[in-house]
């Protein structure tokens, strides 16, 4: 068990597990230190400074997202330390020229809105090479980019993968796919995970069903992702007036996958609502047509047609697929009515290959 | 691409992430300039993920140009003696931020060739003795060298002799080197030693000097840091610009091998790619881990948490120079040769604006003035303005030539003396133009990591524009908000120091911000 510390937070007396990052700690005890940079699945980073608080006895401010709670410390999260919240909120404006270009949440507006922070001025080379991908799932717009890596590190801490690079340095240091390619072109596998952590929707869904309402509008509904029998949680995000589900997106406090998600959690969502989804069972008729029933009835028929082909070749000429979107339990359902009903080896699930 | 060159090379270069750079640095002399399908191609050779690679190619100046590349240095000693123009001259040329050869400026490099020819302006100074060119390891010993490295360098004695001297580091924080040495000496091994001789603050020339006239006596100086840290390992981390210095130390290190006096260590160089910020100890440890030459936050500090996670000596390569006659005539001796109870000698590289530019050992507590015009040939015309240090040092007017170039007295200026780089300034040369080519360098070599860094500089430096031209887009009470915010909150020491330049202009030349106080105070949105 992680031994107890005592430290002072802003006067008060308190504890934490030794070891605790402080921007995690003081949010324990209902102390808010704003962080952009900070991701909690990711190592830190302490970049963009805006978590800035006093210790006593160090020389500077620490970065709370990067200071580990110890015995005796003593940290003020308030007083003057708070006016560089504002202007380091005012440097990162200077360079923000498109605040929202995908309808996502932006964490620094929010920051500027709460601290009266104003841009003073525009910096002449704020101005990003544009970035146009021809994939049809994520967009970027480099202007809206605050450079704090989170996407990057996602990519190399998370994912694995090299999709995204932090390139150059001074002002013309930009993060861009990997060597300004199409996402296509890289390992990137679509998950959105950078789109996922990025504080100010640089990276958005260009997939949008249909609405120009802002994430932080749409009603959202937890469910579990359908597609594999993994069963990641997921939020739909829906239309709060057509209903219809426009974006997916995941929470960090979700298990088994902890707000990542895949491409097909992420994006594949259109054929909830596409007319051509089967919506009730179907059995063909007399008249080579699909027909709508019930599923006592569905069943049946299927039941009878396998019935029909052991009887006439035997339990060998039957074999089932499963489907990749069943969960375990499931599988192991078809494999038990593959074997000990019908009396064939002959499963499989898409899964396995 | 010259693709048979490079199937060639490939199998030859080891896999180890630590050779990164160094792999990068072949594969840009010996096939071309780092194109992303070369880039990838040694990505995939030494199985590190290609966006790593882009991010460290990308990262410095110069793996992406030719090696032969006509380079032209536009700092600001540079930029004062014409550097524009001859940019303006040559269209194809190269612009970069420092070329560490300001004592010949303005100063070009075609390939490894500096252009115009390297001299060397200097005098025989007790502790480095830069007077005369060491030739070979026996030219070296005959002027009385390798007697410490013969000696059983008890490390409480060395400490001793360290503390007595109270040699502080010459690369420009001038942090206590006995103190650091008896500080790593206490960490459990294995420990490194790594030599920072990536000398790249503006003006400062004095590492070149040392390397390139006295290779022995640094090398020496290593020897001595790595036995005493017990360091199977040694790394000198040099910038790509010393062709030179490489070359000598290649060779020193090769006759102290020969002569038995390596002692079964391995001393290698780290050849930088054009990055000022590596020059800083923690970045330079990750640019020699194979990633991008950002700054670390501390603590842990290197001597603790260094390369590869392990404990880890970094000196300066002056620093190192001064150590070998501090063990032979004791601390007690060096502390002595300072002037106005300060202690010690160091190297000046004074330019600009003298008779004679150059790199000179003189005593510590020497005044501008007494620098100039004992060693550097005088004043050569009016001056307007001296950098006493270094690019982060400060701006000094002329009052101040009488003061003495310690960190005490300049703190009155608000200025430091950083690396004792010198630089004099013509009085036709606006302190404004001075400030804002000092900001476009920060803001060129900003690392990108923290924000008030990376932003910070180059608004400041758009300012410096803006005021050449009498306008001001931020107000006085803004721009101090914005430094105060940059000295504090930034990682490393690039954005913590580089207000200090702006407030040393606000404070000596006030007319020239005399905008900032009309300045439009409404917001940008």
């Amino acid at each position: 068990m992680t031994a107890m510390v005592e430290f002072t937070l802003d006067g008060r007396a308190v504890s934490a597990p030794e070891g605790e990052l402080l921007v995690h700690a003081a949010a324990r005890h209902d102390t808010f230190i704003p962080t952009l940079c900070h991701d909690s699945k990711l190592d830190p980073y302490g970049g963009c400074r805006m978590c800035v608080v006093d210790v006593e006895g160090s020389p500077r401010p620490m970065p709370a997202c990067a200071t580990r709670v110890a015995e005796g410390m003593v940290v003020s999260t308030n007083g003057a330390i708070t006016d560089f919240q504002r202007t380091l909120t005012e440097m990162l404006l200077s360079e923000h020229l498109n605040a929202s270009p995908g309808g996502r949440p932006n964490e620094l507006l929010d920051l500027a809105n709460e601290l009266g922070a104003e841009a003073p001025l525009i910096l002449p080379d704020a101005k990003r090479e544009e970035y146009d991908d021809r994939n049809r799932l994520m967009g970027y717009d480099p202007d809206a980019c605050i450079l704090c890596n989170r996407c990057v590190r996602y990519t190399q801490e998370v994912m694995q993968c090299s999709a995204l690079s932090l390139e150059g340095r001074g002002g013309q240091a930009r993060i861009v796919p990997t060597w300004g390619l199409s996402w296509l072109d890289t390992e990137c596998e679509l998950c959105g995970g950078c789109l996922s952590v990025c504080p100010t929707g640089a990276i958005y869904e260009k997939f949008e069903e249909g609405t120009k309402r802002p994430e932080r509008a749409l009603e959202q509904v937890r469910t579990t992702c359908t597609f594999c029998g993994v069963g990641c949680q997921i939020d739909l995000n829906l239309d709060p007036e057509t209903k219809h589900i426009v974006k997916v997106t995941s929470k960090d406090e979700y298990l088994p996958n902890e707000g990542n998600l895949c491409v097909k959690g992420r994006f594949a969502f259109n054929f909830v609502h596409h007319p051509d989804r089967l919506t009730q069972p179907l059995v063909r008729g007399e008249d080579g047509e699909l027909h709508a029933t019930t599923w006592e009835h569905a069943l049946q028929v299927a039941a009878d047609g396998l019935r029909g082909v052991i009887e006439r070749h035997g339990s060998q000429a039957v074999g089932f697929l499963s489907s990749a979107r069943l969960t375990n339990e499931e599988n192991y359902l078809i494999q038990k009515l593959a074997r000990a009903v019908v009396g064939t080896n002959s499963v499989h699930s898409c899964e396995s290959t | 691409m010259d693709a048979v060159r490079l199937v060639a090379l490939l199998p030859r270069l080891p896999t180890a992430r630590t050779r990164l750079l160094d792999n990068l640095g072949r594969v840009r002399r010996e096939v071309g300039p780092i194109t992303p399908e070369l880039s990838d191609a040694l990505a995939d050779h030494m199985n590190i993920r290609r966006g790593e690679v882009h991010e460290v190619v990308s990262f410095y100046s110069f793996l992406q140009v030719p090696a032969g590349a006509h380079r032209i240095c536009t700092g600001p000693v540079c930029d004062c003696f014409g550097a524009r123009d001859l940019l303006a001259q040559h269209p194809d040329a190269i612009e970069v931020a420092c070329l560490g050869h300001c004592d010949l400026a303005p100063v070009q490099t075609r390939g490894d060739e500096i252009v115009p020819a390297v001299t060397h302006s200097t005098n025989e100074g007790p502790a480095i003795g830069l007077g005369r060119r060491d030739e070979t390891i026996a030219d070296y010993a005959a002027r009385g060298g390798l007697e410490p490295l013969r000696d059983s360098l008890a490390t409480d004695r060395v400490i001793g002799e360290l503390k007595a001297s109270g040699i502080t580091g010459f690369g420009g924080a001038g942090f206590p080197t006995g103190v650091k040495w008896e500080a790593v000496s206490r960490e459990p091994g294995p420990r490194y030693v790594v030599v920072n001789a990536d000398e790249g603050e503006p003006g400062t020339i004095k590492d070149r000097y040392v390397m390139e006239l006295r290779p022995h006596l640094f090398v020496e100086g290593v020897l001595i840091a790595m036995r005493f840290a017990e360091a199977e390992e040694g790394y000198i981390y040099l910038r790509e610009e010393y062709a030179t210095a490489q070359r000598r130390l290649l060779d020193a290190i090769e006759e102290f091998r020969v002569a038995g006096l390596l002692d079964g260590r391995s001393l290698e160089l780290v050849i930088g790619a054009g990055a000022y910020i590596a020059g800083e100890e923690t970045a330079m440890l990750e640019s020699m881990e194979g990633r991008r030459a950002m700054p670390r936050l501390r603590p842990p500090f290197p001597a603790q948490v260094g390369y590869l996670g392990r404990p880890t000596l970094i000196n300066n390569v002056e620093t190192l120079a001064h150590i070998p006659a501090i063990l032979v005539k004791g601390g007690d001796w060096w502390a002595s040769l300072g002037r106005r109870g300060t202690v010690g000698t160091r190297l000046w590289s004074v330019s600009g604006a003298v008779g004679a530019p150059g790199c000179y050992e003189a005593p510590s507590g020497i005044t501008t003035r007494e620098l100039v015009e004992e060693h550097a040939g005088g004043f050569a015309g009016e001056v307007g303005a001296v950098v006493p240090g270094g690019a982060a040092s400060g701006i000094l007017p002329p009052e101040a030539f009488d003061t003495p170039l310690t960190r005490d007295a300049l703190r009155e200026y608000g200025a430091g003396v950083g690396s004792a780089a010198v630089q004099v300034f013509p009085a036709s040369y606006s302190p404004l133009r001075l400030l804002a080519e000092t900001m476009r360098f920060f803001a060129e070599e900003s690392c990108q990591k923290c924000t008030p860094c990376r932003i910070g500089n180059r608004a400041l430096h758009h300012l410096c524009e803006e005021l050449e031209h009498g306008e001001a887009a931020m107000t006085r009470e803004k721009v101090d908000e914005w430094l105060l915010a940059m000295e504090k909150t930034s990682i490393c020491g690039l954005g913590q120091a580089s207000p200090i330049p702006v407030r040393n202009a606000m404070r000596w030349w006030p007319e020239l911000f005399a905008p900032l106080d009309g300045a439009r105070s409404s917001s940008a949105h």
